[in-house]
């Protein structure tokens, strides 16, 4: 049915093409690994990097590392000491990216940096010209090196040492297919990085305006390595966050707030001094978003007021945001004349908090010969998806995946293994009574929007997973494609909802709320309980959910206490939140 | 859903937007022009127009009719 394999070798295959892609490339590459890098779409141009908001949040020189840890890393489930060794990489992939071309904002020769809401300093490196110029910048820089790629190949399953998965031997590769063409490829690799991403909660599917761009994240990379054997961590608290109902793209709130952006209710109030007097529209992300939220409910609508920033840095605004510019102007309204009303919907980016493939600080999952970087992984318990980290999980994968590719044969090549791969991208080509892609994906993203939504409870989530459960067996397994490109987006939504299953149990696993995590059926912040990893991992052909400690030595500095605001959105009940505040 | 408009009297063919578009909408047609081949996986994101090196296309976002109060 489709194209005649094609067989490739390499030390390092590393997966994906955006920023933990990049740097993993280039670490491997510079370590003096021959390294292949596979996208699905086009190195520089797919998944968040591109479209990012403009800001790299960088370590410079003269930080104090208190301040850092302080500013990000105080809450309980980060590793204040993994940060602090990340500064020094940061700053290093800044001065690289600035080799590269990419443009910084500068002031003379020197890079200069801004504040964004939440930090108690500056540490925003804006790019003159957005991440598009940004990332193409870095692509150039890491072709330069001397990494081969692969344009638009979906890979689709990682290949295992003894042909199982999941594997009780090591991962040797993997296969995909050509969007276009339809080619085979199998890659046979003595390491393999997976920096495929973050994946979205609900999917969007085409023409629903639910959450921000990229519409495609599906978290591929995520259920192969899930399916390979792989633990994943941090699943319940990535997939919740809260975007702007009004814009397809992200908020931008990083550059748009220092540059004076205000949010302003009906009667041109700025209603945050009743949230956080302060330090106003640069408090903390989660109680902007619990603040506009709230302003909503309370009909009071909330909107952005860009009229504030001066015109030349609105100027700068529109090359630093050039997507949001134009989301904006593309929605009929004059940001110089009038507030944007605003208001948040359930919709999350799994990267932004990091949720995916447990990672050691070398970027080692649990399988041998896998490494994985970015919006993908856990993060290896860094405080959060943002660029730097990205970067720098990615610097450390692609080291270590070159170290052990050094010491390393090629694993096993095992032709059954490929096939039986082959047969599964093929099969929707082939069925003939399938069903269309289109409604299946709505059906789907309709039932967890209803029944999941932004506030969670047992039952409903029990309902969801039985779902799922059900639309697999009955519908996701029968869709069929008319063409290759409709085929990679059939396999994204398998892909998909295997990551969701993993997810939606992980939510029920978590029974205490805080930040946008909040369960109906456990309102009450839990201080003791919280702290923990929920780890989720295949055993045969079923999910196994357990939790196990943060470890001690992630703190250098105590944790800072959780405020309480959070538990007075929605359902939360008057007497929980009443315990909650402790009063 | 984003429209995106191809302004055929500036188009080279030259395939830089085929080639980068990050979900695989334009394709060029049987006289080498850029077309949208899945305008309905467009996510507006500009970058085929950020990387037009013509001006030829543009991605127009829908309207402010979803803004409320």
């Amino acid at each position: 049915m489709m194209h005649k394999v094609e067989k490739v070798e390499t030390d390092v295959l590393v997966i994906g093409g955006g920023i933990a892609a990049a740097f993993a490339a280039y670490r491997a590459r510079r370590s003096g690994a021959r390294v292949l890098l596979v996208d699905r779409s086009y190195f520089g141009r797919s998944g968040c990097s591109a479209l990012a908001s403009g800001v790299y949040p960088t370590y410079m020189p003269g930080d104090k590392e208190e301040d850092w840890i302080q500013g990000l890393g105080a809450g309980p489930l980060v590793n204040q000491r993994l940060l602090v060794k990340s500064l020094p990489v940061m700053y290093e992939h800044l001065m690289t990216m600035d080799r590269w071309g990419v443009k910084w904002m500068k002031e003379g020769k020197e890079i200069v940096r801004m504040g964004a809401p939440g930090r108690t300093f500056k540490n925003g490196a804006w790019m003159t010209e957005g991440g598009p110029q940004m990332m193409m910048a870095v692509r150039a820089g890491v072709l330069e090196s001397g990494v081969q790629t692969l344009n638009r190949v979906a890979i689709t399953e990682l290949l295992t040492s003894d042909g199982t998965l999941p594997t009780e031997g090591q991962v040797t590769g993997a296969v995909g297919f050509h969007v276009r063409d339809g080619g085979i490829y199998s890659i046979q690799a003595k390491a393999t990085i997976v920096c495929t991403g973050p994946y979205k909660f609900p999917y969007p599917w085409p023409g629903s305006t639910l959450g921000y761009m990229p519409i495609d994240l599906s978290g591929d990379g995520i259920a192969m390595m899930l399916r390979a054997g792989a633990q994943l961590s941090r699943l319940e608290l990535g997939g919740i966050n809260l975007n702007p109902d009004h814009l397809l793209c992200a908020p931008g709130l990083e550059s748009l707030m220092p540059s004076g952006a205000r949010f302003v209710d009906k009667n041109g109030r700025r209603f945050l001094e009743n949230y956080d007097p302060k330090r106003m529209e640069m408090t903390s992300r989660a109680l902007l978003y619990f603040a506009i939220s709230h302003q909503k409910e309370l009909g009071n609508v909330p909107s952005m007021d860009l009229r504030g920033i001066a015109s030349e840095r609105l100027e700068l605004l529109k090359k630093v945001i050039p997507i949001i510019i134009s989301n904006y102007e593309g929605l009929g309204v004059d940001i110089t004349k009038e507030p944007v009303p605003y208001s948040y919907q359930v919709a999350g980016t799994s990267g932004i908090f990091g949720a995916g493939a447990r990672i050691t600080e070398q970027g080692e999952t649990t399988i041998t010969g896998l490494y994985a970087a970015g919006g993908c992984t856990d993060n290896a318990y860094l405080p959060g998806g943002h660029l730097s980290f990205c970067s720098t999980t990615g610097h450390w994968a692609g080291e270590a995946a070159a170290a052990f590719a050094a010491r390393s044969e090629q694993g096993t090549f095992l032709p059954q293994q490929v096939q039986q791969a082959i047969e599964a991208i093929e099969l929707p080509l082939i069925r003939t009574d399938g069903l269309d892609y289109e409604p299946v994906h709505r059906r789907l993203g309709e039932m967890l929007m209803e029944k999941v939504g932004l506030v969670l409870r047992a039952d409903r989530l029990q309902y969801a997973i039985d779902k799922l459960l059900e639309m697999r067996e009955t519908e996701i397994s029968r869709l069929h494609a008319r063409d290759y490109h409709e085929l990679a987006k059939v396999c994204g939504l398998q892909q998909y909802c295997q990551v969701l299953e993993a997810t939606l149990r992980a939510y029920l696993y978590r029974t205490e709320s805080r930040v946008a995590f909040i369960r109906e059926d456990f309102p009450v912040i839990d201080n003791v309980n919280w702290v923990k990893m929920i780890v989720v991992q295949r055993q045969g052909k079923n999910l196994k959910l357990w939790d196990e400690p943060i470890p001690e030595y992630f703190h250098i500095v105590p944790v800072r206490p959780t405020q309480n605001l959070h538990l007075v959105f929605r359902n939360a009940t008057p007497a929980a939140h009443s315990k909650a505040l402790g009063s | 859903m984003p429209k995106v408009e191809i302004n055929k009297a500036a188009c080279t063919g030259c395939g830089v937007c085929v080639e980068t578009c990050p979900t695989d909408v334009l394709r060029l047609d049987k006289h080498g022009m850029a077309f949208a081949a899945y305008e309905a996986d467009c996510q507006g994101c500009f970058i085929c127009q950020w990387d037009c090196a013509y001006e030829a296309i543009r991605v127009r976002i829908r309207g402010g009719q979803e803004i409320d109060a």
